[in-house]
Formats: structure tokens, sequence, C-alpha cells
């Protein structure tokens, strides 16, 4: 739904893994869905230390 | 057809008693027309009488609104009126408020019509076309026999129960509120009918109108993030079994605060998903699918990040209106930023 | 060669049970003993049961699940890929029946508050496509230890063979009106008509918020799961080759096999445009999935119907509108200037909230209203398809227009609107 936060003004966006499952994947091993998490949490962390003007989308697994 | 009785609400410029050294006059009520109410009584012709023009200080009202609505009320309601007319207000930003604020009780409290007029700028009319409606006027009083008129015509029309014309047609604000029409064509018909005319240049009306959000500026962090106190948000649902906040699975109103003090995870089997937007199965199985507190504490303890906070905010992000998705939010975000944290990592699906 | 579809409409004015079904005039009589009994058959259900109900009459049927059109094909190839074998849709004479609907109720939902109803008589009524319709209402309870997708399938089949047998009544009959549905292939526009605006639709025809079952065949009896876009004739869907998916309010399958832009577009096609062809998509979960198929569907609507104009329509709340937007965006990206059909998505009634999307060139929307606008409901003298409601049902109710099925359709057949003031 990442359009969505575009357009009410979201400035740090990152793309999760999915509506019903954002920081998972079910169709991965325990351990390969956490370090699937730990890599969008990341992501996330690095996007919050990033200057951005914009609402901007920090690319996509 | 009755005469009917209308009360007019003027500030104390308008009113007649005195310019800004009077903001801070109280409430208060004359019989009869008073300033701009005068205009008022004149384009009522013989519909109706201005029994009472109710006058009060815009800083009063500016400086403890809802006493100051209440009193005005009060005597507004003692003259019995079948309409009130506050205003025009013009600039007049303390005053245009004003005016909106009682119109929008004398209808909900008294369920008496009310009418008001400002300039598109008075901050009047953001806060209150919604509720009220709010006639265009210009900047000052130029033109103001004009403008009042309009806004006797309108009150007229809302007493009598007649339908309104378009706000373009009657001259108020669009109080960007929807309801239901039943139009002649279907849809589908309607969306060729429009897609032709966009495809061959002519002029078409979108039936809906294009959303305007606020560009929030961008905070920077100015902190390391190893150095940072990092808080995770949700508003996929979470909840700890039993809802004990009863936060409401659709339009919610409400957000929970949930500490995760000392807890390396969340356990799925005290935690619940109330969501109804989506199949919440998973999230259910392992909440951190949803909110990565086990990853997150790993974070905090290899030092990646300063510290994670010690609790968790969740609502529920389906059919949430704009209006307090932006309240929990602003309420949120003021007790992270007393709590010290930095950033937030929020979990939306 | 081109397919051709030849629709024959008998419209039924009257409606009762009687020992054998029979069209006399405008009169359908149904053998409803028949009828029940061979639904029956099927061990996935216990039992059967269908009521009668006519407009005017102060009921309301409960528990909506779905609505179907009767209509038999001629050569028996009825509902390719869920009642028989997978076989050409769109093509032949195809039998109609106008001003009766099959009303498929769910006897199993626990949370019957998601399920619809349709009043026949109050200005409810008036608002529903439904309920101006003589409707057979098909209850049917599952044999024990149904889960959901099994007997939801069970019912759907049960009213697809309901439909059949119906229409079937019009075989030796002379039809009121017959239409004619032909369209050549994208590659074969006559070159004196090659200046028109071509324009195609897209058809999105599930969201996969929830995930379909392995029997709810949506398209020639597929679950269109991880469907990427593809081109179908628009004879097809007007034929039986697309139903509407289990679950979904403002949605049946009735409008499906009366596809208002269909028809909207083929009322047009040759005059004031020319009707490029049909992109079928499904609403994505994942945001990779959205991506490449909004990519995909506009490639196929630019490049390979050589589209100037698109008009697109969603089933489903909100991730589905956001899916259809994505569509729209690429297709504007590459030219193709586009209008929507979408439902005006507020829960207070802000124009604000209407959508929940932006993007360049988005400005030729057209709304079905919103179906969380309050509504209000008459009490009725009698309920049916929702026996263990009835008490609930039967009086005054506050609900919203979605809860009024035929109401408000996402395809764009319904005329309540939403405007802003």
């Amino acid at each position: 739904m990442t359009p969505v936060a575009v357009m009410v003004g979201a400035n740090r966006i990152v793309p999760a893994a999915g509506i019903i499952h954002p920081l998972g994947n079910t169709e991965l091993s325990p351990d390969e869905e956490k370090a699937l998490r730990r890599r969008i949490v990341e992501k996330a962390l690095q996007a919050l230390r990033t200057e951005v003007v914009a609402p901007t989308v920090f690319g996509g697994e | 057809m009755k005469s009917l009785r209308v009360v007019c609400y003027l500030n104390q410029f308008f009113g007649q008693l005195g310019g800004e050294d009077k903001a801070g006059v109280g409430p208060q009520a004359v019989k009869g027309a008073v300033g701009p109410a005068r205009a008022v009584e004149q384009a009522l012709g013989g519909a109706g009488t201005v029994v009472a023009t109710v006058r009060c200080g815009d800083n009063y009202v500016a400086e403890q609104t809802d006493k100051a609505v209440a009193e005005l009320l009060a005597l507004v309601a003692a003259e019995r009126p079948d309409l009130v007319i506050a205003g025009p207000a013009f600039l007049a930003g303390r005053y245009g408020v004003a005016c909106g604020a009682l119109c929008a009780a004398v209808q909900a409290k008294l369920g008496i019509p009310a009418v008001t007029g400002m300039h598109g700028e008075n901050p009047g009319v953001d806060l209150y076309r919604r509720q009220v409606y709010i006639v265009e006027t210009g900047a000052e009083a130029g033109r103001m026999l004009a403008e009042v008129g309009r806004l006797v015509a309108l009150g007229l029309k809302l007493v009598r129960g007649e339908p309104l014309g378009t706000p373009a047609v009657e001259g108020y604000f669009a109080r960007g509120m929807t309801r239901h029409i039943v139009a002649e064509r279907n849809a589908a018909e309607r969306a060729v009918a429009m897609l032709s005319a966009k495809l061959a240049g002519r002029p078409f009306a979108s039936e809906v109108p294009l959303p305007d959000f606020p560009r929030i500026p961008a905070p920077r962090l100015l902190k390391t993030l190893e150095g940072a106190t990092i808080a995770l948000v949700t508003d996929g649902g979470l909840v700890p079994q039993g809802n004990p906040d009863g936060i409401e699975p659709l339009n919610a109103t409400r957000y929970g605060a949930y500490s995760i003090e000392g807890k390396a995870g969340l356990d799925a089997g005290q935690y619940d998903n109330v969501h109804r937007g989506y199949d919440t199965t998973y999230v259910k199985q392992d909440p951190h699918r949803l909110v990565p507190v086990d990853v997150a504490r790993e974070l905090e303890e290899q030092g990646a990040i300063g510290k994670l906070h010690e609790t968790v905010y969740s609502t529920t992000g389906v059919a949430t209106t704009l209006a307090h998705s932006a309240r929990m939010g602003r309420e949120i975000a003021e007790k992270l930023r007393q709590a010290g944290v930095d950033a937030v990592i929020l979990t939306s699906t | 060669m081109s397919i051709r579809l030849e629709l024959r409409r008998s419209q039924v004015e009257a409606l009762a049970a009687a020992a054998n079904t029979r069209l006399s005039g405008h009169r359908l009589d149904i053998d409803l003993n028949g009828l029940r009994a061979a639904l029956e058959a099927d061990t996935r259900l216990s039992r059967v049961r269908l009521d009668l109900v006519h407009p005017g009459e102060r009921c309301r049927i409960g528990r909506v699940f779905d609505v179907v059109a009767p209509r038999a094909k001629l050569d028996g190839s009825d509902f390719p890929g869920v009642l028989g074998p997978v076989a050409r849709a769109g093509d032949g004479v195809t039998l109609a029946l106008d001003g009766v609907s099959i009303v498929l109720t769910d006897q199993q939902a626990e949370n019957a508050g998601m399920l619809a109803v349709i009043d026949m008589a109050g200005p409810t009524a008036a608002l529903s496509t439904f309920g101006r319709t003589q409707n057979v209402v098909l209850s049917a309870w599952p044999a024990s230890g149904m889960g959901r997708a099994e007997y939801l399938a069970a019912v759907r089949l049960a009213g697809l063979k309901t439909a059949v047998h119906l229409a079937q009544a019009a075989r030796e009959a002379e039809p009121d009106a017959v239409e004619v549905f032909e369209l050549p292939s994208p590659a074969r526009v006559p070159a004196e008509l090659g200046h028109m605006p071509r324009v195609a639709y897209v058809f999105q025809v599930h969201s996969h918020q929830r995930p379909t079952g392995v029997d709810e065949g949506i398209l020639y009896g597929d679950p269109v799961r991880r469907m990427v876009p593809t081109i179908l004739h628009p004879n097809e869907i007007l034929d039986g080759a697309v139903l509407r998916g289990f679950m979904g309010r403002n949605a049946t399958t009735w409008a499906i096999q009366n596809h208002p832009v269909i028809r909207a577009l083929y009322a047009e096609h040759g005059r004031t445009l020319w009707f490029a062809g049909v992109v079928v998509t499904v609403a994505h979960a994942t945001e990779p999935e959205r991506v490449r198929s909004a990519f995909m569907a506009a490639e196929l609507v630019a490049h390979a119907l050589g589209a100037d104009g698109a008009l697109l329509t969603k089933i489903g709340g909100g991730a589905p509108h956001v899916d259809m937007a994505q569509a729209a965006a690429q297709c504007e990206a590459l030219g193709v200037k586009t209008t929507l059909i979408v439902e005006d998505m507020s829960t207070d009634g802000s124009a604000e909230g209407m959508l929940l999307f932006d993007f360049p060139g988005m400005d030729a929307l057209v709304n079905v209203g919103s179906g969380q606008h309050r509504l209000s409901f008459p009490a009725m003298e009698r309920v049916v398809g929702a026996d263990d409601l009835a008490a609930k049902l039967g009086g005054e109710m506050n609900a919203t227009y979605g809860t009024l099925c035929g109401a408000i359709e996402q395809i764009g057949a319904t005329h309540v609107m939403a405007v802003v003031e």
C-alpha cells in the first residue's frame, strides 16, 4: 500500500513483505523468516538515517 | 406565514462596543438590530425580525471558547429564535472562529438553523465548514449588503426546509461532505461518456475531487542510530489477549500502549489481533510478523540501535477516519517525544 | 472469423410454483419440488429450500451471498469450467430470462452481520436492482463436517444449475428481445473506422486480500491465484466465463452476467469509439505482484490492444482500489487516458476520504457511492432465507448501503452516486 503512504505524505516508506505478513513470509522456514524480518527492519533503520525531502520509498525486497 | 424570529451575533467591533480595547468584553444581548444586524433585518424584508443582537469580545471567545459558547447559547436560547445569523466575519480570524463555533453549537445543542459568512482564508472556514453553512464573503465589509443578502437567503431556505442548490449556486463553502443521489445513467454509462470526453479533449466533471494532503517536512535524525531510542508502532491491530483497551476492529478511535519492558519478544499466546481488513491468521501465529520486537531487541543487544523503547503503540488501520488517524498520530507522537524517543518504525498492513 | 453471441431475452413478470417448469407468455412456472430434489443430490448439502418472493411483498431476504441471472446455452455449454467442461463462452445462442433473479443465501456463516439483504417493498426496494425482480431464493444447508470453501462451492453450483434450469424454459419461446454481440479481433479494424478512439476495459475480477479456495472458480473455473493479466473477448464475460468469487459485497455474479461496462462500450462501438477488448486482472496482496500486474496490464492495453483510452473497475475493498489505481497510473504513463469507476472509500462522509490514491492523470473518476453511507430499512412482514435472524431482520434497521444487495455494484451497474457538497 505504498502509494497510499506516499499520498498522505509519509516521508520514509519501506515496502514490507505483504499485507497479511508484513514482516514475515509463511513460505519460509522460521529462521529464514526472521532473517527477512531483520533485513526489512535494517532497511527501515537505514531510511531513518537518510535525509529525504519528500515521500521516499526505500526499494523493495 | 408567521414572522421569523432572528438573532444576530456580532463581535465587539461590529457590535459597536469598541475596537481591540474591547476584545475582552463578555457576552451580552441587546434587543433589536445593531450595526450589520440592521442589514440583516433589511434583507429579511417581511419574512422576519431581528429580535436581538448578541455580542461578545473576540478575545473572550478565543481564550475560553467552551465557556463563552455556553454563555452565548444561553443568551440565544432566551430569545427563542427560528434562525441565527453570525457575522459576517470577513478576514477577522478570531471573529470567524467564534462565529463558526457558535453556529455549530446552536445547531447541535439548540437544533436551530444557523448561518455565518467569512472570507475563504479565515481559519473559521477550515475548522467549521463541515458542520456549518459558511457563505463566502470578501476580505472587508465593502459589499456587505449583497453578502448579507446571501446569508439571509440561505438562512431562510434552511428554516423553511427548502432544498439547497450547490455550493456554487448558493454561495457557501463546499462542506466537503458527500451524500447519495440516484443518477439517471448508471456508473458504467457515465464512465464511458467521461472517457470519450477526455479522449476528445472535451471538458468533463470528475465525480471525485482530487485529494489534498499537506506536505509534512521530513524530520532529521539528530543522533546516530547507535545512540538513538527507537519505538515500534503499528496500525495492524495487535492487542493483548482480551483486548483490554477495547480497540475497535473498524473505524478505530482508540489506540493502546503495551509494555515490552524486559521482553525479548512477543509471546503469541499473550496477544491477539482485532484488525478486520486483512487475514490476521499469520500475524496471530507470530506477532513478530507485524511488530518486530525480536529483531529490534537483537539490534539493541548488538548495539546497532541505542535503545528499544519499552512501549509499543497499536491501533487498527481499517476504515479509520482521517480525523481520528491524525489525532491518534499526534497523541502518540507527543507521548513518544516526551519519553525521549528519537525515531519510530511503524508497521502498516 | 469472429465470435458472435446471440442473447435471446424473455421477460418474466410473474412467477409461481407448479408441477412443471414452463414459460407461458411472461409467466414462469417452476417445478420447485423437482428442482429441489435435483439440487439435494449434491452430497455436500444436507437440505435445500426454494422460496419465491415477488416485488411489492413486504418481504426481506436475508443472509444474501450472491445473485445469479438465469442463462442457458442452446448447445448446453453452460458456465464452462464450473458447471461443465471448459468450452468457448461468448459464441452461439444463449437464452436469458429478465425480471427473474436467483438469490443465493449463506446458511453457514456465523457472523451473518456481514451478509446482505434484499428488500421487496419500500424505498429500499427502489434502490436495489433485485427489489424489482421476481426472486427465487435458494437456501441450502451444509452436510455435516462441510468446511466453508466446500459449502460455498456447493451453494454456488446449486445456483448455477437453477439458472440453467429456469432459462431452459425459454427454449421454445419467442424471445421478447434479441441482442447480438459481435466484435472482431483488435487486429481487424476496418480502415474506414481506424480514426475512432480505441477503448479497452481493464476488469479486475478478484482481490486476493482473501485467497481463493480450490473450488472457487472465477475464470473458466480457475481460482485465479497469482493470475497475471490476460486478455478476454468481452463476449466471454457476458456468457458465463467469469463468476464472482465467494466473498464480496457490492458485487454480484448477476452484474457480471449483465456487465454494464461491456454493454456500454458495445453500445458505442463503431459509433463514437472502437471497443478494443478486455484485460482481466486480479488485485494482489504483495507489492511486487501488484507492481508486476499493473505494469503488465498497461502493456497489454497499450501495445497488445493498441488502446488510446482505458476504463477500469475493481471488486473488493481498499487494496483492490489501490491496485486498480496503480494499473491506471501505468496506463497514463504509456499515454493511455484512463477513467476509473471507484467506490467512495470515506468512512466519515468526508470528500477528502473518498480516495486512497493519487497519481498524475487521475482526473476522470466516476463513483458508485459509498457502501458505508447510512441507510434506513423499514420493518417487513416476512423474512426469507434467514430463519434464525427473522426477529432482528424483520424490524426497522439502521444499516448501510452495503447491506442492501444490488444498491451498489462496483462494476458500475447501479445509479447511486456520491456528490460532494
